[in-house]
């Protein structure tokens, strides 16, 4: 089977078409679908087998970035998205989206084995910096984290693009419970470390965290790994020109997709492609 | 958790002004004016408007008569719009208001923001601390000072209410006066009509069969309505009719003798030349008469770019000036064709010098406020819009205070055919299709923008003319029309820029030959808006679209389904005529040919004579290592880093050479590399020439750099030079002599100049010119006070790549790499920065001197064609633009990029002395890196070009460069980087 794939656009979303792209580029099918699509019943999110919220500036970030949209899914897809969700179905929410996913509450969600109660648990705030920024950051990923769409990546450049990416969460124990069932799926750490060992909980000096996020966090998971969402964007190193040093290296292996110019990003949407083929 | 909004006032009161506060607070308020209950309101605070993990919220409250803020603080300030201003973060809480309570559809919001300043020094004015929060043109702001504090008096903001619009039936304007009277009829009615003008349209009005026409319409027979006089003034404004670009031109040239007359630069000197390349290739699909110039790029798609200047309102407010910048030029791409994406920005200032520490003109702003809001305009508006800025330049001169240069560019893309098998860049409007007006209200903002930037600065410019941008209404108006585009639905489509629907519709109807419009269909922000005023309003975010009757049904549906307001206001017809009603009556009825063709012919004087500038001579002795960190820290020169890294320069995972590069990813790039279609690594290559200064000296040596400054940047990535196109976007000071400008014949001689060097450069390297733009009044104030830009040309430049993967970057990549420098060094510092820094500093007594000029473009374009195969094949990945600073400089940047250092010889690179072949700006250089395997390969490519062998990269921490024996520069890399990334640094850090 093809997996299809609802990617979400409207209200000031503009990542829609690349996220659309790099789905495709790994075997799967995807339609940009306006969000109004979705709540006037014309589209049925339950024909889709993964759900994108793809980044952008939904409503202007106005009154918290995420905010105005996570409350029109969050009273006009109530069941649409809990039964999604049930379903065991993966969903990504990147930047934008991610706010998006975490205003909501589907991330981090509830315990494992509950259906989602749609309530907000962390948010996403302002950059210490006080500034939108484009810049390139090095991510680590938990290797034990049961998240689907991370399975076998390690560690990654690429660009994050905000201005409210800080992650937080109420109290220190919040993430601790998170951590203890590797929901803290993905961090900023500093390129210098060994790889596999970046990942810390001290705040890692600007600008290796971009943003001052509690614990270095970058992205996270629900409790069952199919729900994840970060602030980076995976899909904008889908191919390798793309890396901002890309003129010092011509490829010398022609293999994988792109003819041997796949960039790092890319596995993390084939992960949850094939998670999809082969539950079905 | 950490209030970051204060934080940001509190750091930039400390970079700006050296005020040291100890912490700001921040409230975010709404005023809610609806139906809805204030306690039933208070239950959902924080579903809405308050964040529950990191907010605190109230209602019915001040916020700081709560325990949040216990301690008692030095001074409050709140801020909020003007009633009538744009108030985005109002209009999405409006939005999610309804979410919450549907019932309520009246209900609106208004937000504002207080700030709380704690240890706040004691001789820190509350009054002149709100000055630095607000502009007072569109924000008001109250203000509790120690006193207030000390009593709890609270500032307390109303629901902003704008006031009244006073409906006024359509007057009829007598024009048989005296001269005076014309001319006054003219100034007070803000029209900018010249005598000349006023006459035609009294002529107009005498022709006997107007009167019968007229009359048998029942409209005033003898005499313009204001309506039909606004519609000229707009239609007729230089800023939509570029009447200088078309005007009668004696010039003489008294070191020549020369004595002629130019029948109008554009069609002489742009539009010729490039109907003359049209002739040669098969890639120009739509030139000059759309809102943007098109190109084929493949078989699949065509590109087009267009770039536009917001001088004047950026002046007024920078932020709202900067933002409608960018926003509407997206629009001229929306509106180019049937339909463009627009897929890159570019965005290109000159300010003031942000150390300023002069006198400043009454009602202008310091340089460092205006980049500021500016930079923030551009940044709100590109970012949102999720368009990436990919390209760009921020040049500094003190001129730019009396006005600043904003220079908006967009690149879009289309599919060369529609699903429907029609040519995307071909306008197909009948009589009889319906015609829309999409997206925004029209509303009192944005009233007389066209005729105003045709007028020099003052005190008294209306505030009406400043309007902000509303990008997530724009964008979701630009999602639905490319859906509709896409759909086979659109016949015709243009933007309302300048002159509203006057100019956008009045437009279009030449294709079909007429319109009707009627202006009581019109959806407006506020009741009572005066039909003149409904058709002249710039107010934004609104497209022109024409439809066929029979889809009128799908287009509709598909505005309803993205929220985006479409509303039928006119048809098209094939009358003759622009015949504008409201309701039953007609308010307008003009011959569409007297309204685009009726304006009559300026004729100008213009006289050439060599400015007399004192010549640069450099120091017998001098200490070069120290004039190169000097060099790195002048504002022209320096790191705009913190500045552009605020702009998403990749949304749409296309761009391959970013703004910057090198390991650290803060070397500069040289010209934007995108590679739109997924998948596909084909690419365009995006860049930009100014030079401005040089127009001290020859403003066509001036022109001519620009074009060689963006050929040069392009081929420093792999541009093919066979196929790329130009835009000229001019920035005058006003070149008519009058009692206000009495060197308007040297200021046009200064046009003629920089129009026959244009000519000239973009015949000999093949680069049509394909849209452009004028801004021909920069100045500002009268007299010994006034200020004028110095004539200044931004050339734009897009083309092809064909494949991104073999690009070159400016960064030093390899130890062992071998430098070359491509073209020749002259002894050219007039005018250069270098010369500026000396003689600001005292070091030297003059800036004149030899201008870099292009005496032999043909061979320049030779051997750029020969470096970009070479990159093209993978020979060479480093190669930097040689420009502003010379050879230092760009080896310095180059460096910096790779954070290596490298050995240099100067010998034999030039004619000129030391101070040229290192400072000197000679046009045509281009400093490349070569692996030493490639090097024969690459000096093969090379063979026929001047290309001398500078040095190697070395993997150690200096710049080192020689002349033979003598030893000139010796620089620590990192100590380089420092100081060239901190003089513009003005973020005042993260702590």
């Amino acid at each position: 089977m093809t997996p299809r794939v609802a990617v979400l656009f409207g209200f000031g979303i503009n990542c829609d078409h690349e996220t659309k792209a790099v789905f495709e580029l790994v075997g799967a099918t995807a339609d940009r679908l306006h969000v109004n699509l979705l709540i006037s019943g014309d589209e049925r999110l339950e024909d889709y087998d993964i759900l994108a919220v793809p980044g952008g500036f939904s409503f202007g970030d106005h009154l918290g970035s995420g905010r105005l949209l996570g409350n029109r899914m969050r009273f006009a897809m109530r069941e649409a998205l809990r039964n999604f969700v049930d379903a065991g179905k993966p969903i990504i929410g990147i930047c934008n989206g991610f706010q998006v996913l975490v205003k909501t509450g589907l991330l981090p969600g509830p315990e494992a084995g509950t259906s989602p109660d749609f309530l907000q648990r962390g948010s996403l705030t302002l950059n210490d910096s006080g500034r939108y920024e484009d810049r390139w950051v090095t991510l680590e990923f938990d290797p034990e984290s049961p998240c689907i769409w991370t399975k076998g990546m390690t560690r990654m450049e690429c660009p994050v693009r905000h201005g409210e990416g800080k992650y937080v969460m109420p109290t220190a124990e919040d993430l601790d419970r998170l951590n203890a069932n590797n929901q803290l799926t993905v961090r900023y750490v500093d390129p210098s470390t060994p790889l596999g060992s970046g990942m810390t909980d001290e705040a890692l000096p600007y600008p290796i965290s971009p943003n001052g996020s509690m614990r270095n966090i970058a992205g996270i998971c629900d409790a069952s790994g199919l729900v994840f969402g970060l602030m980076p964007h995976p899909e904008a190193i889908y191919a390798r020109w793309l890396h901002p040093m890309h003129t010092r290296h011509d490829s010398d292996d022609s293999s994988g997709a792109l003819d041997g110019w796949e960039g790092e990003g890319l596995q993390l949407f084939r992960n949850a492609v094939e998670y999809v083929k082969q539950r079905s | 958790m950490r209030d970051v909004r204060g934080d940001v006032v509190r750091r930039q009161l400390k970079a700006d002004h050296g005020v040291t506060v100890a912490n700001v607070r921040s409230i975010c308020g709404y005023l809610i004016s609806g139906e809805t209950s204030s306690d039933a309101i208070a239950e959902r605070v924080d579903d809405l408007f308050a964040d529950p993990i990191i907010e605190i919220g109230a209602a019915n409250t001040a916020m700081l008569t709560t325990n949040t803020f216990h301690e008692s603080p030095d001074t409050v300030i709140t801020v909020g719009f003007k009633p009538g201003v744009t108030d985005n973060p109002g209009k999405a809480a409006t939005d999610g208001f309804l979410t919450l309570f549907p019932s309520d559809g009246e209900a609106k919001i208004a937000t504002y923001i207080t700030y709380v300043f704690y240890g706040l020094p004691v001789d820190c004015d509350a009054t002149w601390l709100a000055g630095t929060l607000h502009n007072n043109l569109i924000e008001r702001a109250l203000v509790a000072d120690r006193t207030a504090c000390g009593s709890q008096a609270w500032p307390e903001l109303m629901f902003p209410t704008p006031p009244e619009q006073k409906f006024i039936e359509p007057q009829s304007v007598n024009l048989e006066c005296d001269d005076a009277t014309l001319e006054e009829i003219s100034t007070s009615g803000l029209l900018a009509l010249n005598l000349n003008e006023m006459h035609a349209i009294q002529a107009h009005y005498r022709n006997e069969e107007v009167r019968q026409h007229r009359t048998a319409m029942g409209i005033p027979p003898n005499a313009p309505t204001d309506v039909e006089l606004e519609c000229l003034a707009q239609t007729w404004s230089e800023h939509c009719k570029h009447k200088i670009f078309a005007s009668r031109i004696h010039h003489v040239d008294h070191e020549t003798g020369e004595d002629t007359v130019v029948d109008s630069l554009f069609k002489t000197h742009i539009m010729k030349p490039t109907h003359d390349m049209q002739k040669d290739v098969d890639w120009l699909l739509s030139v000059f008469h759309d809102n943007s110039g098109v190109i084929a790029w493949d078989d699949k798609w065509s590109v087009c770019m267009k770039a536009e200047t917001h001088n004047s309102p950026s002046a007024l407010d920078p932020y709202g000036g900067a933002m409608t910048g960018i926003v509407g030029v997206n629009r001229d791409i929306l509106g180019t064709g049937l339909g463009a994406r627009p897929i890159a920005n570019t965005d290109v200032f000159c300010f003031g010098p942000p150390n300023w520490e002069g006198q400043l003109p009454d009602n202008l702003f310091h340089p460092s406020r205006v980049l500021r809001g500016v930079h923030a305009g551009v940044r709100v508006g590109g970012n949102e819009s999720g368009i990436p800025t990919v390209n760009g330049a921020i040049v500094f001169d003190d001129r730019y205070i009396g006005k600043p240069l904003v220079y908006c560019g967009t690149v879009g893309i289309m599919p060369r055919h529609l699903p429907d098998g029609r040519p995307s860049h071909v306008k197909t409007p009948v009589a009889g299709d319906i015609v829309y007006m999409v997206g925004g209200r029209v509303g009192y903002d944005g009233i007389h923008g066209a005729t105003f930037s045709s007028l020099e600065l003052t005190e008294e410019s209306p505030s009406s003319a400043v309007q902000i941008g509303d990008p997530i209404t724009q964008k979701k108006m630009l999602d639905m029309v490319l859906e509709a585009r896409d759909a086979g639905l659109i016949t015709c489509i243009t933007d309302n820029g300048a002159g509203g629907l006057s100019s956008s519709i009045g437009e279009m109807a030449e294709y079909t030959n007429g319109c009707e419009i009627d202006l009581a269909k019109v959806p407006l922000k506020q009741a009572g808006l005066s039909p003149w005023e409904i058709l002249v309003s710039e107010s934004q975010e609104r497209m022109t679209i024409a439809v066929k009757p029979e889809d009128q049904a799908a287009f509709e549906r598909l505005a309803d389904l993205h929220e985006v307001e479409a509303t039928a206001v006119a048809t098209f017809t094939s009358t003759g005529m622009f015949h504008v009603r409201y309701d039953e009556a007609t308010v307008a009825y003009l011959p569409i040919e007297f309204l685009h063709e009726g304006v009559p012919q300026l004729q100008l004087e213009s006289e050439w004579r060599p400015p007399e500038l004192p010549p640069f001579v450099p120091p017998a002795e001098a200490n070069h290592s120290e004039l190169l960190e000097s060099m790195l820290q002048r504002p022209n020169i320096a790191s705009k880093e913190t500045w552009v890294r605020q702009y998403d320069h990749e949304v749409i995972a296309q761009t391959a050479i970013k703004p910057f590069v090198g390991v650290h990813r803060d070397g500069p790039g040289d010209a934007g590399v995108i590679a739109p279609i997924h998948g596909d690594p084909h690419g365009l290559v995006i860049s930009c020439g100014i030079a401005p200064r040089y127009s001290d000296i020859d403003a066509g040596a001036m022109a001519a750099a620009s074009i060689d400054e963006a050929v040069r940047n392009a081929v420093c990535v792999g541009l093919d030079v066979d196929k790329m196109a130009g835009l000229d976007n001019f920035c005058w000071p006003d070149p008519i002599e009058s009692v206000k400008t009495p060197d308007g014949r040297f200021k046009l001689a200064q046009l003629v100049r920089a129009n026959r060097e244009l000519e000239r450069v973009c015949r000999a390297y093949r680069l049509p010119c394909v849209s452009g733009k004028d801004s021909m009044k920069n100045d500002y104030g009268t007299g010994p006070e006034k200020i004028s830009i110095p004539p200044t040309l931004l050339f734009s430049l897009f083309g092809d790549h064909p494949d991104v993967r073999k690009s070159a970057t400016s960064d030093f990549k390899f130890p062992g790499d071998k430098i070359y420098l491509v073209g020749e060094s002259k002894q050219e510092l007039g005018a250069s920065e270098l010369a500026f820094m000396m003689t600001e500093d005292g070091r030297a007594t003059g800036v004149g001197g030899h201008v870099p000029l292009l005496p032999n473009p043909e061979q320049n374009l030779s051997t750029y064609r020969a470096l970009s195969q070479s990159i093209r094949a993978g020979l060479v990945r480093t190669a930097h633009d040689c420009s502003e600073g010379g050879l230092a400089v760009a080896l310095a940047e180059m460096c910096i990029g790779g954070r290596m250092g490298a050995l240099v010889d100067i010998d034999g690179t030039g004619t000129g002395d030391v101070w040229g072949r290192l400072w000197g700006e000679s046009l045509g250089r281009i400093v490349v890196a070569v692996p030493p395997e490639h090097e024969r390969a690459f000096l093969s490519a090379m063979t026929g070009h001047p290309t001398t062998v500078l040095g190697t990269v070395t993997a150690t921490t200096d710049l080192v460069i020689n002349d033979g024996d003598d030893a000139l520069v010796k620089a620590d890399v990192e100590a380089m980087a420092s100081v060239w990334k901190g003089t513009l640094d003005l973020t005042g850090g993260v702590i």
